[in-house]
């Protein structure tokens, strides 16, 4: 593992927890909205320094799951066996969202709309700070040339990689991505991976783990540490599978289909997705 | 479909030259065609003046009574625009105002202007005063449906985006409801622009001394079609020129959507 890799920073209560210790737990969480019952029962733990991604039919509610761990949503608490919680160690972990969308404000330039993640909330970075932070994030995703652009001038994959330009700058623990890169060519989708994947070996300015909502199998297991099969709705976990393939992987990563756990990984999944129960 | 680039670019100026150009020499064409009808075909100045006599009865009366109904319009598009942008604000965030504001203020649409100037000047006598709430009544609908539509204008996604920053209620208004809504604030104001001309005059209509709607009826009674007309031009005036300001403050500042609103 990449553990020497983290920087945690000081002021982050996990800092000196060990890689492995949960960051966020989904315990018991079904979920009704509007008499739908769109959850069952879902138990997922989030460890520090993993890559989880999460698949599923369409409509199973795969947004929604993240929804969950954003607590923009919240479990059933009157479930038949017992109230479903989302549990944190001690302090909840900075979390950040990159939208399927990449929900740019479009009378901000590049510059403002990475800023907008550092000038909301309780938690907001000092003004001085924010022009550093957000430039280096831009840096980071390379688009620092475009920082004086409007939204309407950049193509969409530029776009998306603002979007994570945006998410990123907040510095935050945990990275929950809903399809990314899912409206995306396959060629920019490929490339946003790679960069998705250096930055995430990198371990990037506190970053601990990540949760991506994805279609693609491919995306998954090239990807993840674990990858977890929901079923259709009212979704609940079917299975989750671990991804034998090494780490780090960007160095192979071109490649990485012409291997063999790959490419079992990839059968497995598509069997448990197709499974009838 | 306008961007910052674009109008950074020669072409783009051009253009903008190209829409001066064409209307002022299309107008000036119009003019003569006038002109020289009415001399050819000798028609009575009290039906169809010539466009020179117009220009003759422009005197500094006519600026004054101008002066007046700029005065009133400009009062009554500023208090209908704070204000219906204020109570729009107020349906946004609070449903009760909305549900019982809202049943009155179509009521106040479909009620005719017409009908009620005259009580206007009952209550608010024949100064601007009256003219100014004619004005502002007008406006007022428009704004309000505008603003709201605009406020509300926002996705679920940016909302959920601010969300999970934990935004505050003031930091969704100012970063993202009022932004989201300046596209159609923006048509608003040019949508009631021209109808706070209509409102000052029907107001003068009513009841005035002075005005430009005062200077049109007056001139009806002696048959003074010229004044008459340079009175109509001047109204027209008023409005294209405060449209025209309007738009260039749209081009200039909202730069991002053209489309968006009514
Ligand atoms: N507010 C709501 N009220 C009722 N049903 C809802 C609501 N929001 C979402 N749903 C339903 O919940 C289900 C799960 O939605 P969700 O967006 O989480 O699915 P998803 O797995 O992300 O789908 P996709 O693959 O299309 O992104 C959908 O069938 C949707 O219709
Ligand atoms: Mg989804």
């Amino acid at each position: 593992m990449q553990s020497t890799a983290i920087q945690a920073p000081a002021d982050s209560q996990g800092g000196n927890a060990l890689v492995g210790d949960p960051l966020l737990t989904l315990q018991n969480c079904s979920l009704t909205l509007n008499d739908t019952h769109i959850l069952r029962n879902i138990d997922l733990e989030i460890r520090q320094g993993e890559f989880v991604s999460i698949i599923g039919p369409s409509g199973c509610g795969k947004s929604t799951t993240l929804r969950l761990m954003l607590e923009l949503l919240k479990p059933d608490a009157d479930d038949s066996s017992g109230a479903g919680k989302v549990i944190f160690p001690k302090v909840r972990p900075r979390r950040g969202m990159a939208f399927q969308k990449p929900v740019l404000m479009p009378w901000l330039t590049v510059r403002g709309n990475v800023e907008l993640s550092l000038s909301l909330g309780p938690q907001k970075t000092p003004q001085s700070l924010r022009r550093g932070k957000a430039e280096a994030a831009l840096e980071l995703v390379g688009l620092l040339a475009y920082a004086n652009y409007y939204p309407k001038q950049l193509s969409g994959g530029m776009q998306q990689r603002v979007a994570l330009a945006r998410t990123l700058a907040a510095e935050p623990e945990l990275l929950l991505m809903d399809e990314p890169f899912g409206a995306l060519d396959e060629m920019t989708r490929d490339t946003l991976n790679l960069e998705l994947l250096k930055l995430w070996e990198n371990r990037a300015n506190g970053l601990k783990s990540i949760v991506m909502v994805t279609h693609s199998l491919h995306e998954a297991v090239s990807l993840s540490d674990r990858v977890v099969v929901l079923s259709s709705r009212p979704a609940g976990i079917r299975t989750i599978i671990d991804v034998p393939l090494p780490k780090p992987r960007s160095a192979g990563f071109v490649s990485i289909e012409e291997t063999q756990p790959y490419q079992q990984t990839i059968a497995r999944l598509r069997r448990e997705l197709h499974r009838e129960d | 479909m306008r961007t910052d680039v674009s109008r950074r670019m020669p072409l783009g100026i051009l253009k903008r030259y190209d829409a001066l150009l064409y209307p002022l020499v299309f107008i000036s064409l119009l003019l003569v065609a006038w002109e020289v009808s009415v001399h050819v075909f000798d028609i009575p100045a009290y039906m169809l003046p010539a466009p020179s006599d117009v220009l003759d009865a422009m005197d500094s009366d006519l600026i004054n009574h101008t002066w007046v109904t700029l005065q009133e319009t400009l009062w009554g598009f500023l208090i209908a625009n704070i204000a219906g942008f204020f109570v729009a604000v107020m349906f946004v965030h609070f449903r009760p105002v909305e549900l019982s504001l809202f049943p009155v203020a179509i009521a106040l649409k479909t009620t005719p202007l017409v009908a009620l100037a005259p009580l206007l000047v009952v209550w608010l006598g024949t100064g601007m005063a009256s003219k100014i709430a004619a004005s502002a009544l007008i406006c007022f609908f428009p704004v309000l449906i505008n603003s709201v539509k605009g406020l509300r204008s926002i996705d679920a996604e940016s909302d959920e985006l601010f969300r999970t920053y934990q935004a505050s209620r003031q930091e969704i208004f100012w970063k993202l409801r009022l932004p989201a809504s300046l596209p159609y604030v923006m048509s608003a104001l040019k949508i009631s622009s021209s109808l706070a001309v209509v409102g000052a005059i029907v107001g003068e209509f009513v009841g005035a001394n002075a005005g430009l709607g005062y200077v049109v009826l007056v001139s009806s009674y002696h048959l003074d079609t010229d004044i008459m007309f340079s009175a109509i031009f001047a109204a027209a005036f008023i409005g294209l020129a405060f449209f025209w300001i309007l738009e260039a403050i749209d081009r200039h500042f909202i730069f991002w959507q053209q489309e968006g609103a009514d």
